[in-house]
């Protein structure tokens, strides 16, 4: 039964995965981070799983639990100080990026998302994911009125951020 | 320069991560150790119940219950005894009853709520700690200045009123290193938390 349950959480999970990427490159800047915070949120999505009665759908369960993890649970581990070589990798990628322009949009992109706070950063995500008003309130536990009140600050400080 | 209305768009184009993970990788990560601060907090906080015990296993219990008998606080300290453990176990089940409700498929501001909470229930225990001993403390002080055993061991013309001060102070600063101590703990665990969680109950 157990065993069951393992191969059907580590399949959706796998077919999802690009949702914690997401989280991932929202909330961490170098590949270490970002691997270590995808196994945190994998490991929290895990113990959780049995607690999830499909209530909601599996891809609105698993953004709560990756902001969870991302916005309160993770604390850093000692493994992301040796990082040298990963950083050359990186280098080399971001090389690579710069031939196509989406890429470059998207590295832009990302880069103004790191400089808004935790907070701002869901929403964010949430907005480019097209999450409405509703989701979002049910995903961070606030009013929708305030959830459009920070959304329009988030937006206008992305904005500034990418037109300066 | 990304217009902002351009910005979903290089959002959904966005290719697989580039770290994609197989079934077999992801298989592997789910029996990992987590490194959650939630882990951090219980592990902590069952130490702040459980270290004032283990040192009293250091302590002479022979010398103390003389000390006790001595100065007459043997029949006071048993009344604090059953109190404090009256108290302890209550602070417990708060504390289990608080962690049970801590939840990663909440809300992201009702998880923060709940673990704010279960720590609060470990801050108040520390005040209670830190109480309990001031008065624990002032009774043993008042008990052995005004006993004549003592006061016949003192050199004549000792002034009681500097021996309370210079006792008070000592004591109050033993008490200040352990609330700083517990602060530091303390911050350093929900720093980041608490400025997340005052950023969403802004203008609710």
């Amino acid at each position: 039964m157990t065993k069951d349950l393992e191969h059907k959480f580590v399949a959706e999970l796998e077919e999802h995965q690009n949702i914690i990427h997401k989280v991932c490159r929202t909330y961490t800047n170098n590949e270490a981070a970002h691997k270590d915070l995808f196994q945190e949120i994998t490991i929290q999505l895990w113990r959780a799983y049995p607690k999830f009665r499909g209530e909601s759908k599996f891809s609105t369960w698993m953004y709560r639990v990756s902001f969870n993890t991302a916005i309160s649970l993770y604390r850093k581990s000692k493994r992301n100080i040796n990082t040298s070589p990963i950083y050359d990798n990186l280098k080399e990628l971001e090389y690579q990026k710069y031939d196509d322009e989406h890429d470059k949009q998207l590295d832009l992109l990302y880069k103004a998302i790191h400089s808004l706070n935790d907070i701002e950063k869901a929403l964010a995500l949430l907005y480019l994911e097209d999450k409405s008003y509703r989701e979002i309130s049910n995903t961070l536990g606030i009013s929708e009125v305030n959830a459009r009140v920070k959304m329009n600050r988030t937006k206008t400080k992305l904005k500034n951020i990418l037109n300066p | 320069m990304v217009p902002l209305e351009n910005l979903k768009n290089v959002w959904n184009k966005q290719e697989d991560c580039k770290y994609k993970f197989s079934k077999e990788e992801i298989n592997k990560m789910i029996y990992q150790k987590s490194s959650s601060v939630v882990k951090w907090i219980l592990i902590i906080s069952i130490l702040e119940f459980v270290l004032p015990y283990i040192l009293l296993l250091f302590t002479d219990y022979d010398s103390s219950k003389d000390f006790y008998i001595k100065y007459d606080l043997t029949g006071i300290m048993k009344i604090y005894f059953i109190i404090h453990f009256i108290v302890i176990l209550y602070f417990i089940y708060i504390f289990y009853k608080n962690y049970k409700n801590i939840s990663v498929g909440n809300s992201v501001k009702e998880l923060m709520k709940n673990i704010i909470k279960t720590r609060k229930t470990v801050k108040y225990y520390i005040y209670y700690n830190i109480g309990i001993a001031a008065v624990i403390g002032v009774n043993i002080f008042y008990k052995v200045f005004t006993s004549a055993t003592f006061k016949e061991t003192l050199p004549e013309n000792t002034n009681l009123i500097t021996l309370w001060a210079i006792a008070l102070v000592l004591f109050t600063i033993v008490l200040l290193i352990l609330w700083g101590i517990y602060r530091l703990i303390y911050g350093l665990l929900l720093k980041k938390l608490k400025v997340n969680y005052a950023e969403l109950e802004k203008n609710e």
